[in-house]
């Protein structure tokens, strides 16, 4: 029966997520910084063809809607796993400081010369790996990993020690200071199809990965033993999912630059539509990720407009409130 | 009258722990390591660690004094350097030590106090050994007032102020949110980590969007730097430790009975509500104007109380000892900052978050019970 | 026993009249009256969440009551001076836990902490009071080691010799043996008694098993859903139809002859 009404309530999530998503990519069409207005947007939609509305729409907000896609869908799917894997519902790529590592790597890798292209991915992706190992580390340590607090501290120290770094290589390199001090922030102004060919590889790999990790990961939700009783192995599954989480959010460090909160917020938000299992929260993560990221970033193109806002300062506004409610639930519920 | 208690309770003491046969001759139960002064019906119980601790603090202190003014593009020796400081010798090594030097010495030693006791009471506030200001938001919140004033008005209008009050701002709205620092002190914590990122967005947005001038002028902000300091912010932050500081080592007793579960210091007759207000403002006080004067360093409100609890006896919060240790590593760190890379100056929170980050870690990877005090 | 002479001419009386309490939004106790009897051990006990606890943070001032009043030595304590109430009222809350390396004197020492001052840090009678808290609670040997590398019973007469040590004629404990096997609770247990037959303390303790309670408190009060449903002796108060009530089981009573305390045999749960 209850098996029944959790089906039903997949399919209503399911149904939900996929009309915010449909809003928020609408909405990100027809709306932005430039002149053109949603009413014209709609006429070309009807065939009424303006070879600038075109323009505008295909060449330019299409493409940083795909981005935005591809971003709010690995991040959304990263925090989740991030979240199952170390047991505790605040952690977070940005938080635990896996994206900070991901960020300091590209920024070495842009003081040594490195081109902004393909390059870079892989060297997003490395750091978010070494960011990742150190919090799988600190999670496997008796009293952290059962200490939401200490997880956290232990990623706002890592963070810190990241941004100090990056500090110091702006300090000494001010040519791209500039270049790097606009995106350490995140956003996804100027990014396109070019950029997204760069990272199908990686973000594939995670994709497969993901695939394959849903089943054991909701036996490892149950706990260790159990999940061993089960016949998986959680050693590897741990060790997996944490390649996934690198892979995705090197690939969304990679395209937009670290974004505050968002691996947060989404998964919050699929677990209060569909409950904790892993295997009806992930799907719904890759639906409602990219939904949110457009939301926020129509929010940033439209708040100040004609410039616009950079995107982690979006998300870490909308993120900052999640936070506090999920703190503020009766207790910190494990994991 | 004066009984010294100390030598004898440490050398029960070193017999080592657990019951043996000749346990009868433990018997005395004086309390161990103080020195106890009784006179008239008045006493005092002295911790005998914790003044030693004192002691080799204040002799640190000294050396990190000398060390600083002697150290530099031009050094001096450290003979050359005292004579200066009490206005004889060479009228260049005067300017030099007098004018340059001190000041911006003052500066790392008020700020890092300013720092360190804002951590030690902000540990001791939330039973975690790891909160400081830096981490739960009360940095930030200073930082993003005082860079809007830097970007928003063409000079640094009163830096201080604002960033006293953005301070004010971010642990109101943590405070408010987590429903108090209270029982759960894990909340404050996290709470303040969210609103602390809101203000460091809020300061890197307003950095993006102002022209490079701007930016750079507003950059020691956004890492902490003692290089532009301005010389009434110093004058206010050290006001504020001369009022806080003793305000702070006046209520040492109560503070220790933070460290327990409510309920226990509740039966002790500890008003903790009261107190923990108390303890937070000097603390948001002491954070803020060290952050206008250093900008938000990192790491000193972590590693300053810390050093000061191995000086220290366990039994008491080491409120002064954490001050000054805070002072020296600040001192510390801004000389290595100057000397390191020099010509290239590494501002001083650079540095404190490259030693500190890592000593963080450690001590959470460690892995024996950190969040006990 | 001489270790307690210098409290015995205290005495203090505890009583709430007509009190009501909330847990958030929750009414947990309704219009609840109790006098404690002087110098003897009363237990509460009763069913989780019956109210209890709270009734016993309600009755240690850690928890104002929404309705009614709480009165110590006739003056509600709730408006006396934290630091007055705690010179005549100890409280030993239910997870305790101290900070890391305390040893055994250093906690007992903080129990003098009401009655010490800027410049009364440690008087002469706070050196006696310690000494024989310490050796009340037979603490000796122990006295210099950190109170983690204890074990539980160990532990819990530590802090029962910090409440000693507040020299107060009340003392209020909300399950002191919780989490503690036999014998660490007859070790507890049986200071409480002698600290109120020989130290004439009022004791006031939440209990969660019921023997136990029997055993060791002079004066049972059972409560369910916030209201006191039974109140008196053991042997008074102990009845089959009371275990039903309380705690949805038929038993029969059997008087143990050594200790003169009802025990439960023939448990079942009840089938109705």
């Amino acid at each position: 029966m209850s098996a029944a009404t959790g089906s039903v309530r997949f399919t209503r999530g399911l149904g939900f997520s996929l009309l915010a998503l449909g809003v928020a990519l609408c909405a990100s069409l027809a709306l932005g910084a430039g002149d053109v207005t949603p009413l014209q947007v709609l006429r070309w939609a009807l065939g009424d063809d303006d070879g600038n509305v075109g323009f505008v729409v295909t060449e330019l907000r299409l493409p940083r809607s795909c981005v935005g896609i591809v971003v709010g869908a690995a991040l959304g799917v990263a925090g989740n796993l991030l979240q199952t894997v170390t047991r505790n519902p605040l952690a977070e790529p940005d938080l635990l400081g896996v994206s900070a590592a991901s960020t300091t790597a590209v920024v070495i890798a842009i003081l040594l010369g490195a081109s902004v292209t393909t390059l870079q991915v892989w060297v997003a992706v490395l750091g978010a790996m070494c960011g990742c190992a150190l919090v799988l580390a600190a999670a496997r340590l008796r009293g952290v990993g059962d200490d939401p607090i200490r997880l956290i501290l232990a990623g706002a120290a890592l963070k810190g020690v990241l941004t100090a770094l990056v500090s110091l290589v702006l300090l000494v390199d001010q040519r791209s200071a500039d270049e790097i001090r606009f995106w350490t922030i995140g956003a996804l102004a100027g990014r396109g199809y070019g950029e997204l060919l760069g990272v199908a590889a990686p973000l594939l790999l995670g994709v497969l990965l993901v695939a394959y990790l849903s089943r054991p990961l909701a036996a490892l939700a149950l706990g260790e033993r159990v999940a061993s009783g089960l016949g998986h192995r959680p050693r590897l599954t741990r060790w997996l999912t944490l390649l996934a989480v690198a892979l995705l959010s090197g690939v969304a460090v990679a395209l937009a630059g670290p974004i505050a909160f968002f691996g947060l917020v989404v998964p919050v938000l699929a677990r209060a539509l569909v409950g904790p299992d892993i295997r009806r929260t992930l799907p719904l993560c890759v639906l409602l990720g990219p939904a949110v990221l457009l939301a926020a970033d129509v929010v940033a193109r439209l708040l100040v407009r004609p410039s616009e806002l950079p995107l982690g300062v979006v998300t870490a506004v909308i993120g900052a409130p999640v936070l506090v409610a999920v703190v503020r639930a009766h207790r910190l519920p494990r994991l | 009258m004066m009984q010294r208690l100390g030598a004898r309770a440490g050398a029960n003491r070193r017999q080592g722990p657990g019951p043996g046969p000749g346990g009868t001759s433990r018997s005395d139960l004086s309390p161990r390591d103080a020195w106890l002064l009784r006179w008239r019906g008045h006493s005092l119980l002295l911790p005998r660690r914790s003044l030693l601790g004192l002691a080799w603090l204040l002799l640190g202190l000294m050396m990190v004094f000398i060390a600083s003014l002697s150290i530099g593009s031009m050094p001096l020796a450290p003979q050359r350097v005292i004579a200066a400081l009490f206005g004889s010798g060479d009228p260049l090594d005067i300017y030099l030590v007098r004018e340059l030097r001190l000041g911006r010495l003052g500066a790392a030693l008020a700020s890092g106090a300013g720092f360190a006791l804002s951590g030690c009471l902000l540990q001791t506030l939330t039973r975690n050994r790891l909160a400081m200001p830096d981490i739960i938001g009360i940095n930030n919140g200073a930082t993003a007032f005082a860079v809007a004033s830097i970007v928003a008005l063409p000079m640094s209008f009163a830096p201080p102020m604002l960033a006293l009050v953005g301070a004010v701002t971010a642990t109101a709205l943590t405070f408010a949110l987590a429903g108090g620092v209270g029982v759960r002190g894990y909340r404050f914590i996290i709470v303040g980590v969210g609103i602390g990122a809101v203000f460091g967005a809020l300061t890197n947005l307003m950095l993006a969007r102002t022209s490079i001038d701007a930016a750079n002028a507003a950059f020691p902000w956004t890492v902490g730097s003692l290089n532009g300091s301005g010389a009434g912010a110093q004058t206010m932050l050290w006001i504020g430790l001369a009022v806080c500081l003793p305000l702070a080592m006046a209520s040492t007793r109560g503070l220790s009975s933070l460290r327990f579960a409510e309920p226990v210091a509740l039966g002790w007759g500890v008003r903790v509500a009261r107190l923990r207000l108390f303890a937070l403002a000097l603390a948001v006080i002491c954070a803020a104007l060290a952050v206008a004067v250093a900008g938000p360093v990192g790491m000193i409100a972590l590693i300053g109380p810390e050093l000061a609890r191995r000086l220290s006896s366990h039994r008491s919060v080491p409120v002064l000892n954490a001050a000054l240790a805070g002072a020296i590593l600040m001192a510390l760190a801004d000389l290595l900052g100057r000397t390191l890379l020099a010509p290239v100056e590494v501002p001083v929170g650079i540095v404190t978050a490259l030693v500190g980050g890592p000593y963080l870690i450690w001590i959470l990877l460690r892995g024996d019970s950190p969040r006990a005090l | 026993m001489s270790e307690f002479e210098h409290d015995r001419a205290q005495r203090a009386t505890l009583e709430a009249s007509g009190i009501a309490m909330d847990y958030g939004h929750r009414r947990v106790i309704e219009r609840l009256d109790l006098r404690l009897p002087e110098g003897k051990v009363t237990a509460i006990v009763g069913p989780n969440g019956c109210g209890k606890s709270t009734l016993l943070a309600g009755l240690a001032r850690l928890h104002a009551p929404s309705a009614g009043v709480i009165l110590l030595d006739g003056e509600p304590i709730y408006s006396l001076a934290p630091r007055d109430v705690a010179r005549r009222l100890a409280l030993l809350p239910q997870e305790a836990n101290a900070p890391d390396g305390l040893t055994v004197l250093e906690l007992v020492q903080f129990g003098r902490q009401p009655h010490q001052g800027w410049l009364r840090q440690w008087s002469e009678e706070d050196q006696r009071v310690l000494d024989a808290a310490i050796r009340a609670a037979d603490l000796v040997e122990l006295a210099d080691r950190p109170l983690e590398s204890m074990s539980g019973g160990q532990r819990q007469r530590a802090w029962l010799a910090m409440a000693i040590a507040q020299t107060t004629p009340l003392l209020l404990l909300d399950e002191p043996t919780s989490a503690l096997d036999l014998g660490h609770q007859i070790e507890v247990f049986e200071l409480i008694r002698s600290l109120s037959e020989e130290g004439g303390k009022t004791v006031v303790m939440v209990v969660h098993d019921l023997v136990s309670a029997c055993r060791y408190a002079d004066h049972l009060v059972a409560m369910l859903d916030g209201r006191i449903v039974a109140e008196g002796t053991p042997t008074e108060v102990v009845t089959p139809e009371l275990v039903r009530e309380l705690y949805g089981i038929d038993c029969r009573l059997v008087i143990d002859p050594l200790s003169n305390s009802p025990i439960l045999t023939e448990i079942r749960r009840c089938r109705s």
